[in-house]
């Protein structure tokens, strides 16, 4: 069980209010991604729940009941930090069986927990090794195995991936979707890094100076971003944002068209342009595009073997039915 | 190879300084505890200039083992480091983590921690004997006395009179005695080296990592548990940093010694050797080379006992 809701919650750090009144629910068995830029109050937010920070006001609520005075130990939730806090004295048999060591459990019953959570992490011979000794992904594994453990009502990760280098952040990504997927335990991720986000969740939460821009499934932030920050955030490479004529033309103040919605020709289209750089990764070429009015550079993803140089011209057509339009305010218009 | 030359040439000035810093001392040490060399001998004058026909092997060593002060010395010597170590370690501790919480007046409250250490040894063991420890005009006599007093005139009164008749009168502690001695070099020593202590613990309690201690939170630790298996832990170094440092600094300890009892009854191996030195040189430089061979036995001593607890 592990249904989190969030009722008016609010956090001031003296007279700055880093999260205006926010309601959210968790639902059981979710894997729920925060993402939002440094600074968007994601990582506040994680605490708040994790109960390391106080409510200014409002309350939280874990499985019906109100937690928000509940001291951090007792609201059944496991956390890996990012720099997965390992204790540093302690072996990682140690480690892991830390918090049932707490719990006060029978020293048998122990070794029992932290071998099953040591086999399924894959960590059984690195049992008598110290932090130190261990490599990044392995200590990573050791936070988690140390919040498996504890079998808790959800699961706390405060951006447990960006320690790690970009080969080994794929894998973790799929270690964690993999445990998810077994445990069916309720997951909640804070990230900067939309591709986790995306990869991940069942359901994002996207956020911008503590307010909450769109709550939904990957694909529907994909394809409805509800306003121009959503939109700008969710998907890699950005979303390229049209204003001007070309945006009136629609009736909106600002288009926004995904590189990947649009086509590349060097003969005709509807936009004329000069290749800034070509970014060539195989399997894609994405190319920066100069003087389509409006929009400088635009980024367009094209094929892979398209070969185009430094001051080609180019023309670039929309793909119409993926154009998203948005008014002054930013909000979507459908 | 001939490209390490310039930095071995180079670093052979300082090399040699300390060599000759050193080795001279210790070789001259070792030198003199081998022949008979007093300053003031009337019958054998001799003997009152350093030679190698003066040789007397190891009977200086057995001169010392045999004096009657020797065992006493180790002893002592022993005594009031341990005792040293264990009280600064402690209240290092416990005083580091007090001050580490952010509270008004910090900043005061921290200077005010570590001025015992810039106190001169020679004038904090006056301060001590003659202001605080003296059974008479010092705090210790005055707390002392108007207890008493308090308490004499409450047997005066009613009712209550009865029960406090009953109490003893209370006895100041003369620290100058020959086996309190020690406790006030121990008192002394402690005020002036805890805030050493305490300096070192609290620059290695600011590097603590809180996510850990959030970690700690989390799975159930209590404030003792985090002591226990987070901050303890993670002090370890630095305990071992101050005892050793300690430890060298305090088996020389001399001024508080002299100035408390000029060591009646309350010699350390220094004071010894101070002793020997007044006219028996060859003695003093035995006893010199026994400290030495103490100090790296204590020091070994120390740091296994310590890195055995510690570090798990």
């Amino acid at each position: 069980m592990g249904r989190i809701v969030l009722k008016n919650v609010t956090k001031s750090f003296g007279n700055t209010q880093v999260i205006p009144p926010l309601d959210l629910t968790i639902e059981d068995g979710e894997f729920t991604v925060f993402v939002g830029p440094s600074g968007c109050g994601k990582s506040t937010l994680l605490r708040m729940i994790a109960g390391l920070e106080d409510l200014t006001s409002g309350y939280i609520e874990i499985d019906g009941d109100d937690a928000t005075q509940v001291p951090p130990s007792e609201r059944g939730l496991a956390m890996v930090f990012q720099s997965y806090a390992l204790y540093p004295h302690m072996t990682v048999r140690k480690n892991i069986g830390f918090p049932l060591r707490m719990a006060k459990m029978d020293q048998s019953e122990i070794d029992k927990k932290v071998e099953t959570a040591a086999k399924s992490l894959n960590l059984m011979d690195y049992l008598d090794r110290k932090p130190a000794d261990l490599s990044g992904g392995q200590r990573q594994r050791v936070a988690i195995g140390r919040a498996i453990v504890r079998e808790p009502a959800a699961f706390l990760f405060d951006e447990p991936l960006s320690n790690l280098d970009a080969a080994l952040r794929v894998g973790m990504r799929l270690e964690i979707g993999e445990l998810h997927e077994r445990l069916q335990t309720t997951m909640i991720y804070v990230t900067h890094d939309q591709v986790e986000a995306m990869t991940m969740a069942n359901k994002i939460v996207v956020l911008q100076a503590g307010v909450i821009e769109q709550v939904g499934s990957p694909l529907e932030l994909y394809h409805k971003p509800r306003n121009k920050f959503v939109a700008g955030f969710i998907g890699s490479p950005k979303m390229n944002l049209i204003e001007g004529s070309e945006a009136a033309k629609h009736g909106a103040q600002t288009i926004g068209i995904r590189p990947e919605h649009i086509d590349v020709s060097t003969t005709d289209g509807m936009w004329e342009g000069k290749v800034g750089v070509a970014e060539h990764l195989g399997s894609d070429t994405f190319i920066h595009v100069h003087g389509v009015e409006g929009c400088d550079p635009m980024t367009v993803r094209a094929a892979g073997d398209m070969s185009v140089k430094n001051g080609e011209t180019v023309f670039l057509t929309p793909q119409s039915q993926n154009i998203h339009k948005f008014d002054a305010e930013g909000l979507r218009i459908e | 190879m001939s490209d390490r030359k310039l930095p071995r040439l180079l670093q052979t000035p300082a090399v040699l300084l300390l060599l000759v810093w050193m080795l001279i001392p210790l070789g001259l040490t070792l030198y003199f505890s081998f022949i008979r060399y007093v300053l003031n001998n009337l019958r054998r004058p001799e003997w009152t200039t350093p030679s190698i026909s003066n040789w007397r092997g190891f009977g200086n060593y057995e001169f010392v083992l045999n004096n009657k002060d020797f065992v006493l010395a180790i002893q002592n010597s022993l005594l009031i480091v341990c005792s040293i170590l264990f009280l600064t370690v402690i209240l290092g501790v416990v005083i580091a983590i007090l001050i580490n919480k952010t509270f008004p007046g910090q900043g005061i409250v921290r200077v005010l921690l570590i001025s015992p250490f810039f106190v001169m040894p020679a004038v904090n063991a006056v301060l001590w004997i003659n202001m605080i420890l003296d059974p008479v005009l010092g705090l210790q006599g005055i707390a002392v006395g108007s207890i008493n007093d308090l308490i004499g005139s409450l047997r005066e009164a009613p009712v209550i009179g009865a029960f406090f008749s009953l109490w003893p009168e209370l006895e100041p502690i003369s620290f100058r005695a020959t086996q309190t001695s020690a406790y006030a070099v121990i008192i002394m020593v402690t005020w002036q080296w805890t805030p050493f202590a305490v300096l070192i613990f609290m620059t290695s309690l600011q590097s603590e990592d809180q996510q850990q201690k959030e970690a700690a939170v989390l799975d159930g630790a209590g404030a003792w548990s985090q002591f226990r298996f987070l901050t303890l832990p993670h002090l370890g170094r630095p305990i071992a940093i101050v005892v050793m440092i300690q430890a060298i600094f305090h088996l020389s300890l001399y001024a508080e010694i002299e100035i408390v009892s000029r060591g009646n009854g309350n010699k350390n191996l220094p004071y010894l050797i101070g002793e020997f030195a007044n006219n028996n040189i060859g003695a003093a430089s035995a006893t010199g080379i026994f400290a030495v061979i103490l100090a790296n036995i204590v020091a070994i001593f120390l740091l296994r006992m310590i890195g055995k607890t510690l570090m798990e």
